[in-house]
């Protein structure tokens, strides 16, 4: 009798989250794995130990939607930050587009524009995560004071650099420059 | 058969396998509707005025709602591993998706298994999985934007947002230099089409063409308007076109239809869509030297 054994691919992840101490990556691994992320245990580079021996790793696409759960749940953790030793730190670049009755704002890979007079979102450019199509239809056509905003609706490190532009663009909007 | 795999920004809408039609502003595949607006959608719209105007079969899609959670993208990667081999698309496209290298890997290890391997585009998380994943080369075709090919020049990187502030300060005449770099590194996919203010399309490391003309400044705050690249270019290689013609007359088709559409940055991408088949209509005679829109031999390079 033949039989056939299919190894399950192991997950690696490229983004690691730091825990005050072992009990609290346990409960972080517990939290998102109950909410079907990727994750697994491990112990944190040496130049990231900061608390503990144990760490989670994760795809860092998924720090946004980590976040907010870790915060829904109670889960304290130290920080969460890209795996790879040497790692680039997030791209905190603003560049800022007058097209006349509109402005884009661009922060890292994505853009938001919206129309002077109104604050009216009238478009939502750049990235690639799932959550940016859907950020798109729900913020635009709407004020920037009251539109939906990336870091509560958005899952992936797309919305997190949308949330900046965002709220730069808010900033201008409302008097303030870019910050 | 040409198959375009992404998400599509909805909670509801199930994974969804079948060949796909417009219907108004929206697509319809196996029954189930969803935006030609945005993201995957205008992908899928401006492959499919390419199919139509060449008078071929329309793209099948592989499409699920993911919200960014990542169960859609799960979903899809899990029947098109399974399936992969059955299906033997000659086009394979893949856009808007969750990033998730172990995915990727195990899809691209049963694709050795196809009689017939597919020819392969990325765009959007597909593109940041594959390179992720150290597994660019194995693509024909990525169509990054200026911020993507920073990235892709970025060893370090695991995604557009962590890359390195010099390279993010991307000057239009630094992107020459992150191609290089990105094909030094083993991050490009064969053939790659950057899309910007100029067009570069390169291979190996070297610049085979650029575009800058009709330059539209107001493209860039459309949301979509790279998206419709990636399925001009599928399109055309899914015609028969060379990659490095098709490349140049994805970007092409893309600039004079937003000429046409007069954009302001509130224009929605549908309107840029719009005007592909009146492009090709007045421009792909001259262009491709296919005159008659009838089926053409699109076996050529696929």
């Amino acid at each position: 009798m033949e039989t056939t054994k299919q190894n399950k691919v192991k997950f690696v992840g490229d983004g690691i989250i730091i825990f005050h101490d072992v009990a609290g990556a346990m409960k972080g691994e517990r939290t998102v794995k109950a909410a079907e992320y990727d994750v697994k245990l491990v112990a944190p580079p040496p130049e990231l130990r900061i608390g503990c021996d144990l760490a989670l790793e994760i795809n860092l696409v998924e720090q946004a939607g980590i976040e907010r759960l870790f915060k829904e749940k109670g889960v304290p953790f130290v920080s969460i930050m890209p795996l790879k030793k040497n790692a680039s730190q997030m791209c905190d670049i603003v560049k800022v587009t007058d097209f006349g009755k509109w402005v884009m704002v661009k922060a890292g890979n994505m853009k938001l524009s919206y129309e002077k007079g109104s604050g009216i979102i009238v478009n939502v450019s750049g990235g690639g995560c799932p959550d940016i199509p859907y950020l798109n239809a729900e913020m635009v056509d709407k004020p920037l004071a009251s539109a939906p905003q990336p870091n509560v609706l958005g899952y992936t490190l797309c919305a997190i650099m949308l949330q900046r532009a965002y709220e730069e663009a808010l900033s201008i909007y409302n008097g303030g420059g870019v910050s | 058969m040409m198959l375009l795999f992404g998400t599509v920004p909805s909670k509801d809408l199930p994974m969804t396998y079948g060949q796909v039609r417009q219907e108004g502003d929206y697509l319809l595949a196996d029954g189930q509707r969803f935006s030609r607006t945005q993201g995957t959608g205008a992908m899928i719209s401006a492959a499919l005025a390419i199919t139509n105007y060449f008078k071929l079969e329309a793209p099948h899609v592989l499409v699920a709602g993911d919200i960014g959670d990542g169960k859609g993208t799960r979903d899809m990667y899990k029947y098109l591993t399974e399936h992969i081999v059955e299906l033997a698309p000659d086009v394979l496209t893949m856009h808007y998706s969750l990033p998730i290298m172990a995915l990727l890997k195990k899809l691209l290890e049963t694709i050795k298994g196809c009689a017939r391997r597919p020819f392969m585009i990325a765009d959007a998380g597909a593109m940041y999985a594959a390179k992720g994943a150290g597994l660019a080369p194995e693509f024909d075709i990525f169509t990054p934007d200026p911020s993507e090919i920073a990235f892709l020049a970025d060893p370090q990187a695991t995604h557009p947002a962590y890359i390195s502030h010099h390279l993010f300060a991307c000057d239009a005449d630094k992107i020459p230099g992150q191609i290089a770099d990105a094909f030094k590194n083993n991050s490009a996919a064969k053939l790659l089409l950057v899309k910007g203010k100029t067009d570069y399309i390169a291979t190996k490391g070297e610049i085979l063409a650029t575009i800058t003309e009709p330059n539209v400044p107001t493209l860039e705050p459309i949301g979509g308007t790279g998206d419709t690249i990636t399925g001009l270019v599928s399109g055309l290689v899914y015609a028969g076109l060379e990659p490095r013609d098709a490349a140049i007359y994805a970007c092409r088709t893309n600039r004079m239809a937003g000429l046409l559409a007069k954009p302001t940055p509130a224009t929605k991408v549908k309107d840029i869509v719009d005007q592909f088949s009146v492009v090709a209509a007045q421009n792909y005679c001259s262009w491709t030297g296919i005159c008659e829109a009838t089926p053409v031999d699109r076996r050529r390079h696929v």
